[in-house]
């Protein structure tokens, strides 16, 4: 913690916090920005780990 | 149903890449359509309140963002359990009616089902309007 997102929080009702994040995506890397979804539905998964089970 | 996917864990881009080709590429033809993000140290988990400081890793939280970037929906789950989709297309299906007609829509409403038009005749009269299970 100590870092500058620690006000930000994701609710609902509020703007998502927004971020930039490297991504493996059709066979590449590529960099994505939550922003650049804008005037568009998105479902943001998280989860705990490549290769687990669930 | 209109609408992106991101997948995001603390995993690097490299790890990535050799589980859609080790294995989820097996089990989706074609491996999964959409970007899998890579969040070292749980930067972006912390922002969403869904990041494991102890084991470090980000659990298995869900959010359904609007097309003007605002959250209408939120689902956390402990590691050991899995999602269920359809309640998510539900509720992506629904938020999007809201958002076309205004109409709020009651308790496991789906699409083609009655919504309700609040306002001061429907003041304790949703029972007659409307019957659980409808």
């Amino acid at each position: 913690m100590g870092c500058e997102e620690k006000e930000i929080r994701a609710t609902v009702g509020k703007k998502a916090p927004d971020f930039e994040a490297d991504a493996f995506f059709q066979g590449g890397f590529k960099k994505f920005k939550l922003s650049d979804f804008k005037g568009k539905w998105l479902v943001l998964c998280f989860y705990p780990g490549d290769f687990t089970f669930v | 149903m209109d609408a992106e996917v991101l997948a995001c864990s603390v995993d690097s881009k490299f790890s990535h890449k050799i589980w859609q080709e080790q294995e989820l590429s097996k089990m989706v033809e074609g491996g999964v359509p959409f970007p899998m993000l890579s969040d070292p140290g749980g930067r972006i988990g912390r922002m969403y309140g869904i990041h494991d400081e102890a084991g470090g890793v980000n659990i298995r939280g869900r959010f359904l963002i609007d097309p003007d970037g605002v959250v209408q929906a939120m689902e956390v789950l402990s590691p050991p359990v899995g999602r269920n989709f359809s309640e998510l297309i539900r509720q992506l299906q629904a938020f999007q009616h809201v958002r076309k007609t205004g109409e709020p829509t009651p308790a496991g409403w789906q699409p083609g089902k009655k919504t309700l038009k609040p306002g001061p005749d429907l003041v304790g009269r949703v029972w007659e309007v409307w019957k659980v299970g409808e």
